[in-house]
């Protein structure tokens, strides 16, 4: 068994910040992830990260746009930290090397984005994840952080309150191993992979997301899921919002700049779920084309494409046959990031003793019902950072506390079991139904009917698989077991999807119940809980906390 | 169309040990369809054990390299109804100058141990003022291409030099010590070009071009070396058979307009190493590789070839 003082889980932008952090307080750390930490699906990341830079810009202009882009459900207090300390995190990391691009006096340059009433996204052309990646895994390697790269979490291993390690599968030989450490900082991303149509990697099955709830932490408001209004058509890969954000229109198939009956002031750069659903309705209405609108980014010329957008012009060549130089590219919604996750307060405590989150699979929440585009990247550095510091804080001033051998034992146990069985259902068809079930019923729109149509569904495939199949019964490299264990955690997920979707009965940011069309601030001003009892998962709810922003009809 | 895919595998713990072996599989492919959409398609339905490595599917994570038809490619990004049409079959194997581990999956250990051993990240000489560092787009711009690397290790399974020699630093480690001797801010510029003109290091590329063609995502390697070779050389890093043999050989060109083999190896190697090549020449002069006269006039017009280099050095 190997003992450190914190292990983080996840190499993405949230975990390698909260690495960071908690080795500069001198503590032994590793960092422990299912890819290469660049692999991570944070480098995906295209269009910028947010903060109120410049003298005519302020934080409070910042967390407002959030608040209301959050569809209020957002708790304030967090939004505060959140833009109050963007402006020293974008600093800290040009500190560190990476370079975002620049206005014409030499200064980091910012871009409009969606539902933001100042131009205040930084990024480094269209790759501003991968910029950050790479910058922070060049941290991670100046610091001498110990990296388990290829290691999947199978289990947290926690008794009596407290956190003690992990379970981890080392994919290259198959072996289980014992981590076992004073604190652990799950930062392992989100769900995509619930969905059918997604601009997620193919790693994105919320792992940590489900690990916790297991282990009996609690979900937060896991019916919102973003769906962002640009991705392609057959692939699911994302256009940036910053193709509008540079002047790009979106079209119907009358050649109509649909969004001026939709949002009239904002336009295309109405916030994500406004612009997914006029797009949707657009297309459901038959004004669509092939089942997409169009992005027409034409009028922006060669020159400026190319400096700008030019990841954004290869991906639609590549992928869609597309130039857009030339021609528009037709679009529709696809899910994109998961606003709910792992509750946790300001500084990534989970409610389990030496156990954070932060990043993506963590719901502060700063997003509310809706997360505006930039804010994710800021999220993972500002409570990845902070997540570090307060893990680093209890691991200074905590034993290590034994380590029950039994966790491994069940380990073993399940993986035996998936290996030894020789007939059942494969992973691949049952991931197949769950995907295209949530695709169709708990997508853009949702009713009751649906919604319920799919809980049964998800509960049904949970159930059958207990059965799953795999053909490969090596140790080396086996990603068909990897995969069997992924798909455990997004059927689990995607039922607490179901289930919070189902029960609120309003429309609030992404969630959008066509049987209950309106937001309801009297009942529905609240975040929703979900926690796992006897195999069951339960939902309760809790307060959002207002500071400065009393709720109020949100317009675009 | 279906088509015939082959799969190099090779499986440690399975039959036949790790002795390689081609697989065929038919796939029923689509316009559009990649090769990484191939590969899971077989996963999922014709064979669960075939082991591949993928993450983004959007060629920014680096994950899915391989080699198609003999060039290394990313599968995500490779249509394979393209790859089919020229070669009339798709031959998929692992990246080579790598130890595979199985199937598609290789061990690029050597990879992230080189990019470790360049010291990958800035050395800023002092603190940004308030605000940030003033960088002008130009400065941006320079290390532009350097910055798109996705380390998905395509130049390195190309990379001849690299076969010849593993200890050589490669190009994509190469041309992360651009990244960083290109950047305005750093300060560790001259120790970063020491290093690199040592043993392995940039001289050593023989400039095959191979990584600039392979590259999915335009880094242009070999151009980085060339970038590095240029600024050692002006920061004095001449002592060594690299910089050396660049040095004789514009000598030679501005001395008799053409190169002078002989003088050439004597500048670039030193006296001893040069007697050392007097087998290599015995052989090369019986094979007719090396044309009388040894000792070369200069060429006519000779006085225009030096007006040309001194215009050049002006510029600089
Ligand atoms: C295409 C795309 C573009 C985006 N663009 C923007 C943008 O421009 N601006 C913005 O603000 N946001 C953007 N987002 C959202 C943002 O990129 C993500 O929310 C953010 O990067 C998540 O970072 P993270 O560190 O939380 O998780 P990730 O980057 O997803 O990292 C998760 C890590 O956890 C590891 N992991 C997961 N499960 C396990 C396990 N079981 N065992 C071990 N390790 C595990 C993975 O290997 C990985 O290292 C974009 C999202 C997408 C999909
Ligand atoms: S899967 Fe990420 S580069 Fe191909």
């Amino acid at each position: 068994m190997v003992i450190h003082d914190i292990v983080v889980i996840g190499a993405g932008l949230a975990g390698m910040r909260a690495a960071i952090e908690a080795a500069r307080a001198g503590l032994n750390v590793a960092l422990v992830s299912k890819v290469h930490p660049v692999r991570s699906h944070s480098v995906a990341a295209q269009g910028g990260i947010n903060a109120a830079l410049k003298e005519d810009d302020s934080w409070e202009a910042h967390a407002f746009d959030t608040v209301k882009g959050s569809d209020y459900l957002a708790d304030q207090d967090a939004v505060e930290i959140l833009c109050k300390e963007a402006p020293e995190n974008i600093l800290e990391l040009e500190r560190m090397g990476a370079v975002f691009s620049r206005d014409e006096r030499g200064r980091i340059a910012q871009r409009p984005f969606g539902a933001l009433s100042y131009p205040r996204t930084c990024y480094a052309a269209d790759r501003t994840g991968h910029t950050l990646v790479h910058v922070l895994y060049e941290q991670i390697l100046r610091a001498g952080i110990w990296i388990y790269e290829e290691w999947m979490v199978v289990s947290l291993v926690v008794e009596d309150g407290i956190c003690r390690g992990v379970i981890c599968l080392n994919l290259a030989t198959g072996r289980l191993h014992r981590l076992h450490s004073k604190a652990v900082i799950l930062a392992t991303g989100g769900y995509g992979r619930v969905f059918k149509h997604t601009t997620n990697a193919l790693i994105n099955t919320g792992d940590g997301m489900a690990l916790a709830l297991q282990a009996g932490a609690r979900l937060m408001d896991m019916e919102f899921v973003q769906f962002h209004p640009t991705t392609l058509r057959r692939t699911g890969i994302l256009i940036t919002e910053g193709a509008r954000g540079e002047g790009g229109y979106l079209l119907n198939r009358e050649g109509e700049r649909f969004m001026k009956r939709y949002a009239p002031e904002m336009m295309e750069l109405a916030s994500r779920d406004v612009v997914s659903r006029a797009e949707q309705t657009e297309i459901d209405e038959g004004r669509g084309v092939d089942g997409c609108v169009l992005l027409d980014i034409r009028h922006l010329g060669e020159k400026k494409i190319n400096e700008r957008l030019s990841q954004i012009r290869q991906l639609a060549i590549d992928f869609e046959g597309i130039d857009p130089v030339h021609d528009p590219i037709p679009v529709r919604p696809g899910a994109h990031y998961s606003m709910g996750g792992i509750e946790v307060d300001v500084w990534g405590e989970t409610g389990i003793e030496g156990l954070y989150a932060a990043g993506e699979c963590a719901c502060v929440s700063v997003h509310g019902a809706n997360r505006l585009g930039g804010n994710s990247l800021l999220e993972t550095i500002v409570f990845g950072r902070r997540a570090g510091r307060r893990a680093a804080e209890y691991a200074s001033s905590t034993e290590l506390k034994p380590f029950p051998d039994v966790f491994l034992k069940e380990a073993a146990h399940e993986i035996a079991l998936i290996l030894n069985r020789d007939d059942g259902e494969r992973a691949s068809t049952i991931r197949h139904e769950l995907s295209s079930t949530m695709n169709g019923c708990v997508g853009v729109f949702r009713e009751e009917k649906g919604l319920k149509e799919a809980l049964d569904r998800v509960r049904e495939l949970r159930e059958r698989y207990r059965k799953v199949c795999i053909d490969d019964k090596g140790d080396v490299f086996n990603t068909d077991l990897q995969n069997a264990l992924e798909l455990k955690n997004i059927l689990l997920l995607a039922e607490a999807i179901c289930l919070g979707a189902l029960e609120r009965r309003e429309s609030r940011g992404a969630h959008y119940r066509k049987d209950y069309p309106k937001r309801d601030d009297e009942n529905w001003l609240k975040h929703s809980l979900f926690c796992l009892k006897d195999g069951e998962i339960r939902i309760d709810y809790k307060d959002v906390t207002i500071t400065r922003f009393p709720p109020k009809e949100r317009r675009y | 169309m279906r088509i015939k895919v082959k799969i190099k595998r090779c499986d440690p713990t399975g039959r036949g040990g790790c002795e390689p072996y081609l697989q065929a599989y038919d796939v029923d492919v689509k316009e559009g369809m990649t090769i990484l959409e191939t590969l899971m398609w077989i996963k999922e339905n014709l064979d669960g054990t075939l082991s591949f490595r993928r993450s983004c599917r959007s060629a920014i994570c680096g994950s899915c390299a391989l080699v198609v038809n003999g060039t290394p490619k990313l599968a995500c990004k490779t249509q394979i109804l393209r790859e089919y049409e020229g070669a009339r079959e798709v031959v998929l194997s692992p990246l080579s100058n790598f130890r595979v581990i199985k199937d598609l999956v290789v061990d690029l250990s050597p990879l992230w141990d080189k990019i470790g051993r360049i010291e990958p990240w800035l050395q800023p000489g002092s603190e940004p003022p308030e605000g940030g560092w003033i960088i002008t787009k130009d400065e941006v711009e320079r290390i532009d291409r350097e910055s798109r690397c996705i380390l998905c290790g395509i130049c390195n399974s190309g990379c001849n030099s690299q076969e010849v020699d593993p200890e050589f630093i490669g190009p994509s480690a190469a041309a992360k010590v651009y990244r960083f001797v290109g950047d305005v801010r750093e300060d560790g510029k001259r120790r970063r070009l020491e290093r690199v003109s040592g043993p392995h290091g940039i001289w050593d590329c023989s400039r095959c071009v191979m990584c600039n063609e392979y590259c999915p995502k335009r880094v242009e390697p070999m151009t980085s070396i060339e970038k590095l070779r240029v600024e050692a050389i002006r920061e004095g890093l001449v002592d060594n058979a690299g910089a050396r043999h660049v040095e004789a050989l514009v000598d030679s060109v501005n001395r008799v307009g053409r190169l002078d083999e002989a003088v050439y190896t004597f500048r670039s190697l030193g006296f001893l190493r040069s007697i050392g090549m007097i087998p290599l020449g015995i052989r090369l002069e019986l094979h007719g590789k090396m044309p009388l006269p040894h000792i070369f006039p200069a060429i006519e017009g000779i006085e225009e070839v030096r007006e040309l280099i001194r215009a050049v050095e002006e510029e600089e």
